[in-house]
């Protein structure tokens, strides 16, 4: 149970239409996470998916059944809100109760459900509480339990940790992935911030302007980037990109570089700060002027311009005595470039 | 242009740069000799000045002259007689019988005042809810019967009074359209009970719009995705509206009910105008039989009306206390 697939989903408002064509199959058990800039449409991919809107064309089915026309009560999924959408003026218990009672389920499985909730998230005390009377983190969960009590094929969690402060954010992703390990329930979880999804997702989807740019594992999407965009999204800090052409299988960056390239052509060479470092002497370089030193104490992340301006970052690790203004020469592992055609189109290396 | 708003400025502020520095001096030496709660006392004078002499002043003197007797205008002109006013008010032979009552009509105000809040307000609190919950829908045109309904607060009780008599009178618009469609015309102004539900009907028309506002702006704080974790739930819409749309919207209720309830005990000018409190005395409410009795009679008896009204005032004391514990326990229940 908790098979989901779009089939070619598209969503106009106003004529204007803003997801063009989606396709994507969500195995069962699955953890998918939705990313991309805001207004890249993965809120609205989601509330498709629940029901709360009808998509223009497509369809979707839930486990081999189409559901495109079904009511969203009728789909057996949950949503966690982004404001969580608890009812303030119930208690914590009402809250729970609440969506069980319309399906004239007996009272005494609704008290043992919400045991269970209560219990498996720690929020058996507060039952009695109001959802003003309780802590971001608290109704956070309350808002999860909500969802766990249905008991859905599949939970939809649409930016559920954006409320939350930097380290309330950091324990509550830890326990959703213990939650999701423990439920095995299909879970799609829509966020903006690649650490998340990087972190929770079995496979990530990268969403721009209502189309998507990959799907993959976050390390699938780490290591092979299929385009420019979602090499300059996932990691961070950003990859370094140079624009450069490519001639005779290989293509010269700022400072005399060069790097195997197949074919001939305006490329764009993509290198993550992380994979370069402190060039010996002598050896072939990349060259630029610090124009920034961060230094984080473990690693030292440095912004330098490269002769041609071209802006670039590199994570040092240690403590290097960068300072701005100087000159510096960093060095690359060439198996760790990525090439992107003229289309910002990942090249296969004709080679490894 | 940039010239112009410039010059502009300078035609404003200077004048206003001038005065500041006058009163600057004054301020501040005031500020320095009593500190902040001088100053605030500064800044609330005005205003404690007005409510002073429109409010406090007439409230003593009414209370005053509701201890005095005669037709004089000029206090100093009157006969003190203490809480005589009051007795004569209340004093029946027989308080199940309003005819056994020294001032019957007195009590046939009240009554009437009583039924008309009891049936207006029901009305006035459904109509309003009802149309606050179908404007704020997605409906088309919405705008423009939000105005449609509004249109009414903004017309004086005078003009609503006269709109509706001529609607409703023997040779009016309704009786009019009645004819023309083959039915009797009714006499809607001069049968008791027709002319009852009328005033109760052209009020609730005039005010409805200023409820159905506060009604709907509580209806648009309710957050949307309530409704949406509602419907991912599978509620019902009945249930939706008891369990979650009622108990949000509860103290914008409360006000309206409150606010309802106190306009209504006040009811006056537009009923005058309809019904002049006819036929009879069926529509005779409470603020036009203290008019009537203070200002309007031949035997005007200023003392009595005052005394009347200090009754009324009582009442509405309480109903306004009611009101403003509500809305104290509803801050307090925002704070938790």
């Amino acid at each position: 149970m908790g098979r989901i697939a779009l089939k070619d989903i598209r969503k106009s408002f106003g004529g204007v239409e803003v997801i063009h064509g989606i396709d994507l199959d969500v195995e069962e058990g699955e953890l998918v996470v939705f990313v991309g800039p805001s207004g890249c449409g993965k809120s609205t991919l989601l509330r498709l998916i629940a029901g709360l809107d009808r998509p223009t064309s497509g369809a979707i089915e839930i486990d081999g059944k189409d559901v495109t026309r079904v009511n969203a009560a009728d789909r057996g999924l949950a949503m966690v809100f982004q404001s969580y959408a608890l009812y303030p003026h119930m208690t914590v218990r009402q809250n729970l109760s609440f969506g069980l009672e319309n399906t004239r389920m007996a009272k005494t499985e609704i008290t043992a459900r919400i045991d269970d909730a209560g219990r498996m998230l720690e929020i058996g005390e507060l039952m009695e509480r109001r959802p003003t009377q309780l802590s971001g983190g608290q109704r956070q969960r309350v808002a999860i339990g909500r969802a766990i009590v249905r008991e859905p094929s599949a939970f939809l969690l649409d930016e559920p940790l954006s409320n939350l402060d930097a380290e309330l954010r950091v324990t509550m992703r830890a326990e959703l992935a213990q939650l999701h390990d423990r439920l095995k329930t299909t879970m799609i979880y829509v966020t903006h911030d690649q650490v998340e999804a990087m972190t929770l997702a079995d496979r990530i989807v990268v969403l721009r302007k209502g189309v998507i740019e990959q799907v993959d594992t976050p390390l699938g999407l780490y290591n092979t980037p299929a385009n420019l965009f979602v090499a300059g999204f996932i990691g961070a800090p950003n990859m370094n990109f140079f624009e450069t052409t490519a001639q005779g299988g290989h293509a010269e960056l700022p400072g005399g570089l060069t790097v195997k390239a197949p074919g001939d052509g305006k490329i764009t060479v993509g290198i993550r700060p992380q994979h370069l470092r402190l060039a010996d002497d002598g050896e072939e370089a990349l060259e630029g002027i610090v124009t920034l030193v961060e230094a984080l104490g473990a690693e030292t992340v440095v912004h330098a311009r490269a002769v041609d301006g071209t802006g670039m970052v590199t994570v040092l690790s240690g403590q290097p005595g960068l300072h701005i203004g100087e000159p510096v020469r960093v060095a690359l592992d060439h198996a760790q470039i990525h090439l992107f055609d003229a289309d910002g189109q990942r090249i296969i290396p004709a080679s490894g | 242009m940039a010239a112009i708003s410039k010059s502009l400025g300078t035609v404003v502020t200077v004048p206003l740069a001038w005065l500041a520095r006058i009163i600057d001096y004054p301020l501040r030496w005031w500020q320095i000799r009593t500190g902040q709660g001088g100053m605030a006392a500064v800044f609330l004078f005005p205003n404690l000045a007005i409510f002073g002499v429109f409010v406090i002043v007439p409230l003593v003197l009414n209370f005053l002259y509701s201890t005095t007797s005669g037709t004089d205008i000029f206090l100093p002109d009157r006969t003190f007689v203490g809480l005589d006013q009051y007795q004569r008010l209340l004093s029946c032979d027989d308080y199940t019988r309003r005819i056994t009552c020294r001032e019957d009509q007195f009590w046939t105000a009240a009554g009437n005042t009583l039924a008309f809040v009891i049936f207006q307000v029901a009305t006035m609190v459904a109509v309003s809810l009802i149309t606050a919950l179908i404007l704020n829908r997605n409906i088309a045109g919405r705008g423009f019967f939000r105005a449609v309904f509004f249109f009414p607060v903004l017309l004086s009780p005078v003009v609503v009074g006269l709109i509706w008599r001529w609607i409703l009178q023997r040779q009016g618009l309704l009786n009019l359209i009645m004819v023309n469609l083959g039915m009797e015309p009714e006499v809607w102004l001069n049968d008791r009970a027709y002319a009852f539900t009328a005033t109760i009907g052209v009020s609730v028309w005039a005010h409805m719009g200023f409820y159905t506002l506060i009604l709907l702006a509580g209806l648009q704080a309710i957050p949307k995705d309530l409704y949406e974790a509602a419907d991912m739930d599978g509620t019902p819409p009945a249930r939706v509206f008891w369990r979650i749309t009622l108990p949000l919207l509860g103290p914008n209720l409360a006000v309206v009910l409150v606010l309802a309830l106190i306009k209504g005990v006040q009811i006056f000018d537009e009923v005058y105008v309809l019904t002049g409190g006819g036929p009879g005395t069926s529509t005779l409410y409470l603020t036009q039989y203290i008019y009537e009795v203070g200002f309007a009679s031949i035997l005007r008896n200023p003392g009595l009306a005052a005394a009347a009204s200090i009754l009324m005032g009582l009442v509405l004391v309480v109903l306004t206390l009611i009101q403003l514990w509500l809305s104290g326990r509803k801050e307090k229940a925002g704070k938790r």
